[in-house]
C-alpha cells in the first residue's frame, strides 16, 4: 500500500516535470524567434489613471504589427512579445523592474513608463545596460540633458508645452494684462515653468504671480484668493490631473473667473472632462496629437483609425499619451527593420536616424533623443473639445474672455 | 486686508473639513488604542458610497450622509468583530501592521471595483458661493463646516451624557473597572470602531463634494488626520476641532506668505512642535 502511494506520487511528479520541461522548451523556442519589448508601467497606484494609456497603446500597437506578420529583420519576419510589469506608481520599484527586465528577463528593447520622474530614473538603467529605451511618458527636458545615448522620447519638450498657448495669447483681444504661472514641484512641471517664464517675458506679458505648489496639493484656496486679489487675467497651471480638478472646482466655489486658464494635463482626457461636467467649459489645454485622418500610418492606416480601434478595444478614448505610446512601439519596429538586426547598439543608431510618418506625427529624434512636435492649443467649448491654435496659426476662434461663473 | 481675511476664512473652512476627517481616527485611537492606518481608505470608501448614492439614486450628498455613515458603520463593526479584535490586546506594532495591510487591500479592491477614473460629487450648488463685499464663502465648504461642527458637538454630548458614551469612556480609562460594572468590551469595541468608520464615511461624502475621488486619496488623508489628532489631543472631540482649525489656518497662511509648496512642511512642522511642547495635544491634559 505505501509503495503504490510512492509510485503514484512519483509518476505524478514525473509527468509534472515533463510538462514543465515541455513548457520551458516551447517558451525557449518562442524566445529565439520573437523580439521581446519590456516595460514597467503604472497599472495601480495614484497615476494608474494615466498609466493605463501606455499599457493599452503598447498592446494595441504590438497586436497590430504582429497581425501584419511582425517586424522584418533581415530576411525573416519576427513577432513582438510584450513583457509588462506593474510598478504600482512607485519610482524605486520601476527602476528595479527595468533592471530585472534587462538582466534577468533579457528583453531585447525597452518601452517607457509614464511620467517624467519615472523616465528620469529608469533611463539610467537603459543607459547602463546599453539597451535602447523609447519612452512616450516623460517630457521633462532634464531626461534629455544628460547626454544619454540610449534614451529616446516621443513627448514634445516640457519647456515648450505653453509655447503655442503664449503665441495665441499675443493675439487675444483684449490681451490679458497679467498672468499667473503656477506649477507643481516635480521634474515635468518645473521644466514646464522654466521654459514658460522666458516665453511669457518675450511675449511682453506681465507675470504677476509665479508660484510653486507641492505635488498632490488638494487645497488651492490661498492661490485662488491671491489670483482674485491681484486681478490676474490669465492663469497657466502645470500640474497633475487631480490637482487641476481641485483647482477648477475651487475656482468655481470661490467665484474666481480669470479671462482664461490653461492646464498642461487633463483637458485632452475624456475622463477628466467627465469628472468636471459642465465646469470643464472654457478650459484651455494643449495636445501634440489629434486623431486626424490626415495623419497617415503604416500599420493603422491613419490616426483616426487608430483612435477608433483603441476606443473599440478598451472602451475609452485615447489621448496624446496613448498615441505617444503607440508611436514608441512603431519607432522601435521601424528602427529594427532599418538596422536589419536586433543588436541593441545598431538599433540605437538606427533610432537616432529614424524618420517616418506615423499616427502620432513625424517621428524623428533630435541629437539629445527627444522628438520635437508642436503643441496644438485646445479648448473645451460646450461639450466639445476644439482645436484652437496650431503651428499655422488660428484654427477656430477661442471662447474668450471666460464669463463669470454665475453668468454661464 | 481683504486678502488676509479671505485667507483666514479659507483656512477655517478647510479646518472644519479636516476636523471631521480626523474625528473618527481620534475616537478609535483614544478608546481602542488602535492607530488606524486604513482610516483614509475608509474616507475614500465613504466617498464612493456617497458618489454612488448621488449618481445612481440621485440622493443629495448632504442628505445621503446618514446613509453613508450607517453603511460604513456596519462595515466597521464587522471588520472589528472579525479581524481587528484578534489584535486588540496585541502590541501596538501588530495593530499598525494589520491596519496598514487593510489600507492596501481596500485601496486595490477599490481600484478593481471602481477603476482609477476620477469622480466628483457635483450637485448644482457645489460651486455656489455667498459674497459679503470682497469676502467669498464657498457654499459647499460652509455646509461641510456646519456638518463638522454638528458631528463634533454631537460626539462630545454622546460621550459625556449617554449610557453607551459613558461606557466607551470608561473602557478607555480602565478596562477592568468597566468590566466589573458590566460593560461587554467586545461589543463595545466594535461599536466604537463602527462609529469611527461611520464618521470617516461621512467625511468622505463631504470630501467628494468639495474635492475629487479616486482609489488613492486615502494615504494622504490618513497622514493629515493623524497630524490633526495629535495636535488636538485625543481626550475629547473638541480637541479635534481645534486641531483641524489650527492646521487649516496654518496651511492657508503658509501658502500666502511663504509659498504653497511649503504647506506640508508647515503642517508637519507644527506637529513636531506640538509633540515637543504639549505632547498630549493643544486641549489635552498636561502630564
Amino acid at each position: 500500500m505505501p509503495n503504490t502511494m510512492i509510485l503514484k506520487r512519483n509518476t505524478r511528479s514525473l509527468s509534472l516535470l515533463a510538462a514543465a520541461a515541455a513548457l520551458l522548451m516551447s517558451a525557449g523556442s518562442a524566445m529565439a524567434k520573437d523580439i521581446v519589448f519590456g516595460a514597467s508601467v503604472q497599472l495601480t497606484g495614484p497615476v494608474a489613471n494615466t498609466g493605463r494609456y501606455y499599457r493599452d497603446a503598447y498592446e494595441l500597437a504590438i497586436d497590430k504589427i504582429n497581425a501584419a506578420g511582425g517586424i522584418k529583420v533581415g530576411n525573416e519576419k519576427q513577432k513582438i512579445v510584450l513583457k509588462l510589469y506593474d510598478n504600482q506608481s512607485d519610482v524605486n520599484l520601476s527602476v528595479r523592474q527595468y533592471t530585472q527586465l534587462v538582466s534577468q528577463d533579457k528583453v531585447n528593447f525597452l518601452l517607457g513608463p509614464f511620467a517624467s520622474n519615472f523616465a528620469l530614473a529608469d533611463s539610467a538603467v537603459s543607459e547602463k545596460y546599453r539597451i535602447p529605451m523609447v519612452q512616450g511618458g516623460g517630457a521633462s527636458d532634464q531626461i534629455f540633458s544628460r547626454k544619454f545615448k540610449y534614451i529616446f522620447g516621443t513627448l514634445a519638450p516640457a519647456s515648450n508645452y505653453f509655447g503655442s498657448t503664449i503665441d495665441m495669447m499675443k493675439g487675444l483681444n483684449p490681451a490679458p494684462k497679467s498672468v499667473a504661472l503656477l506649477y507643481a514641484d516635480d521634474a515635468f512641471d518645473v521644466s514646464v515653468a522654466e521654459g514658460t517664464r522666458p516665453k511669457l517675458k518675450e511675449a511682453g506679458l506681465n507675470v504677476a504671480m509665479d508660484e510653486r505648489y507641492s505635488t498632490n496639493a488638494t487645497d488651492f484656496n490661498s492661490l485662488l484668493s491671491q489670483i482674485r486679489s491681484k486681478n490676474i487675467e490669465a492663469v497657466l497651471v502645470a500640474g497633475h490631473e487631480t490637482e487641476i480638478l481641485n483647482f477648477v472646482r475651487q475656482a468655481k466655489s470661490l467665484a474666481v473667473a480669470p479671462k482664461m486658464y490653461s492646464f498642461t494635463v487633463g483637458v485632452p482626457s475624456e475622463d477628466f472632462r467627465k469628472a468636471l461636467g459642465k465646469d470643464a467649459d472654457y478650459a484651455f489645454g494643449m495636445t501634440a496629437w489629434l486623431p486626424s485622418a490626415d495623419q497617415k500610418d503604416r500599420w493603422f492606416g491613419d490616426a483616426a483609425q487608430f483612435a477608433a480601434a483603441y476606443k473599440a478595444k478598451f472602451n475609452y478614448e485615447p489621448d496624446y499619451h496613448a498615441a505617444s505610446g503607440a508611436a514608441d512601439v512603431e519607432a522601435l519596429a521601424q528602427a529594427i527593420e532599418d538596422a536589419g538586426t536586433t543588436d541593441p547598439a545598431k538599433v540605437r543608431d538606427a533610432l537616432a536616424k529614424v524618420k517616418f510618418e506615423s499616427l502620432y506625427g513625424t517621428i524623428a529624434f533630435a541629437a539629445n533623443g527627444q522628438i520635437d512636435l508642436p503643441q496644438t492649443v485646445i479648448q473645451v467649448q460646450g461639450d466639445q473639445l476644439e482645436a484652437i491654435y496650431g503651428i499655422h496659426g488660428a484654427i477656430k476662434p477661442p471662447k474668450y474672455p471666460m464669463p463669470a461663473w454665475n453668468a454661464r | 486686508m481683504d486678502l488676509l481675511a479671505q485667507i483666514l476664512i479659507n483656512g477655517i473652512l478647510l479646518g472644519g473639513l479636516y476636523a471631521v476627517m480626523a474625528l473618527g481616527l481620534a475616537l478609535v485611537w483614544g478608546v481602542l488604542n488602535i492607530v488606524n492606518l486604513a482610516h483614509g481608505a475608509f474616507i475614500m470608501l465613504g466617498a464612493y458610497v456617497s458618489w454612488h448614492l448621488y449618481t445612481y439614486a440621485h440622493i443629495d450628498p448632504f442628505l445621503g450622509l446618514p446613509i453613508t455613515a450607517v453603511v460604513m458603520f456596519v462595515l466597521g463593526y464587522a471588520l472589528q468583530r472579525g479581524l481587528l479584535n484578534l489584535v486588540v490586546r496585541a502590541p501596538m506594532f501588530n495593530t499598525l501592521l494589520i491596519t496598514f495591510g487593510l489600507e492596501v487591500v481596500l485601496t486595490y479592491l477599490a481600484q478593481l471595483a471602481f477603476s482609477a477614473d476620477f469622480r466628483t460629487i457635483n450637485p448644482s450648488y457645489a460651486g455656489d458661493s455667498i459674497q459679503f463685499g470682497a469676502i467669498v464663502l464657498p457654499l459647499a465648504r460652509l455646509m461641510a463646516f456646519g456638518v463638522a461642527i454638528v458631528l463634533t458637538v454631537a460626539m462630545w454630548l454622546f460621550l459625556l451624557h449617554t449610557r453607551l458614551g459613558r461606557a466607551i469612556r470608561a473602557t478607555a480609562q480602565n478596562l477592568v473597572a468597566a468590566r466589573l460594572y458590566g460593560v461587554e468590551p467586545r461589543h463595545l469595541y466594535a461599536v466604537t470602531f463602527g462609529i469611527g468608520i461611520g464618521l470617516a464615511g461621512a467625511a468622505g461624502g463631504l470630501y467628494g463634494t468639495v474635492s475629487q475621488i479616486n482609489p488613492y486619496i486615502g494615504a494622504t488623508l490618513t497622514a493629515k488626520s493623524f497630524a490633526i489628532a495629535i495636535i488636538g489631543g485625543l481626550d475629547n472631540p473638541l480637541g479635534v476641532i481645534v486641531g483641524g482649525l489650527f492646521l487649516g489656518i496654518v496651511e492657508s497662511l503658509t501658502a500666502l506668505y511663504i509659498g504653497p509648496t511649503f504647506a506640508d512642511v508647515a503642517s508637519f512642522g507644527v506637529l513636531v512642535l506640538v509633540l515637543i511642547v504639549r505632547p498630549s495635544g493643544l486641549l489635552g491634559k498636561t502630564a
